[in-house]
């Protein structure tokens, strides 16, 4: 294990700590753009290069400027909001959490080691070893994740489109009617 | 036992604590990200240790199945927060309205 594995560990860890503990929602998401950027540093070192940028562009860049745009636009940045309403729930989450850690670290400790630095002929992780794969064995997933992002983009577009309003009442009509109201009596 | 796999579990038990503890629904669909990733991070391990690329095609293809979530997700929360003025998940343990 190297000092650039330290490090890299170090940071995700440290940034996924704050996403989820920090009080403030835009410093929560800010973390979160921290381990996805260092995730993309640790996926260039596994020879996945196109991965590590479609991680930069798509998560670090669009997912995550979508989210600060929506806790923007809802709250006044407060992630703790109400009352608990289960005063143990967070130990709780933390024991589930632990406990989930260990089994997984469990199952997955019959794999074989992943050395950044020994010599593994994936071509880099590069588009053209990816291409190969992409539109050969996997081209009907590929075309079915195209047509789900589709149907994803129509279903939040729908969701989102601002209520159909009532016919706007010209004020003449509003003073009208307040005066027959008022020859009514 | 792999250092990168363990970095990931540990990744993704962090994600499941934020999505136990946290109260509001953006949120939790920040630490559901977390968890994703993790799951990412482990099939790139996985590519590398056994020197097959379908790990990385994988992983791309779960990073556009995340965007899609998002998508509909933050879409739900938004048409959410319209109706009830909140998103804390405590306030929507309701059906009505």
């Amino acid at each position: 294990m190297s000092a650039f594995d330290l490090l890299m560990g170090v940071l995700l860890i440290a940034s996924a700590l704050a996403a989820v503990t920090l009080k403030n929602a835009v410093h929560a998401g800010l973390a979160l753009v921290a381990n996805f950027l260092s995730l993309a540093v640790v996926y260039f070192a596994l020879e996945a290069q196109f991965l590590g940028w479609i991680q930069i562009i798509v998560y670090a860049g669009a997912v995550m400027v979508l989210f600060l745009f929506v806790i923007m636009l809802l709250f006044d940045a407060k992630a703790d909001v109400g009352l608990d309403r289960l005063p143990w729930m967070r130990p709780l989450a933390a024991a589930l959490a632990a406990a989930f850690f260990l089994a997984l670290a469990y199952a997955f400790s019959g794999v074989g080691p992943v050395n950044p630095l020994a010599d593994v002929k994936l071509g880099g992780g590069l588009p053209k070893a990816l291409g190969g794969l992409l539109y050969g064995n996997w081209l009907y997933t590929v075309l079915l994740v195209a047509a789900l992002l589709f149907a994803a983009t129509v279903a939040a577009v729908s969701l989102v489109q601002p209520q159909i309003r009532k016919a706007r009442v010209k004020p003449q009509v509003l003073e009208r009617d307040r005066e027959l109201e008022e020859v009514g009596k | 036992m792999s250092y990168y796999l363990l970095l990931s579990a540990l990744l993704f038990a962090i994600g499941l604590y934020g999505v136990l503890a946290r109260r509001t629904a953006i949120l939790i669909f920040m630490s559901i990200e977390l968890m994703l990733n993790s799951a990412n991070l482990a099939l790139v391990s996985f590519a590398r240790s056994s020197g097959n690329l379908e790990g990385q095609v994988m992983a791309l293809l779960v990073i556009a199945l995340a965007a899609a979530e998002v998508a509909v997700g933050l879409g739900i929360i938004v048409a959410v927060f319209r109706s009830r003025e909140s998103t804390s998940v405590d306030d929507l343990a309701e059906f009505r309205g």
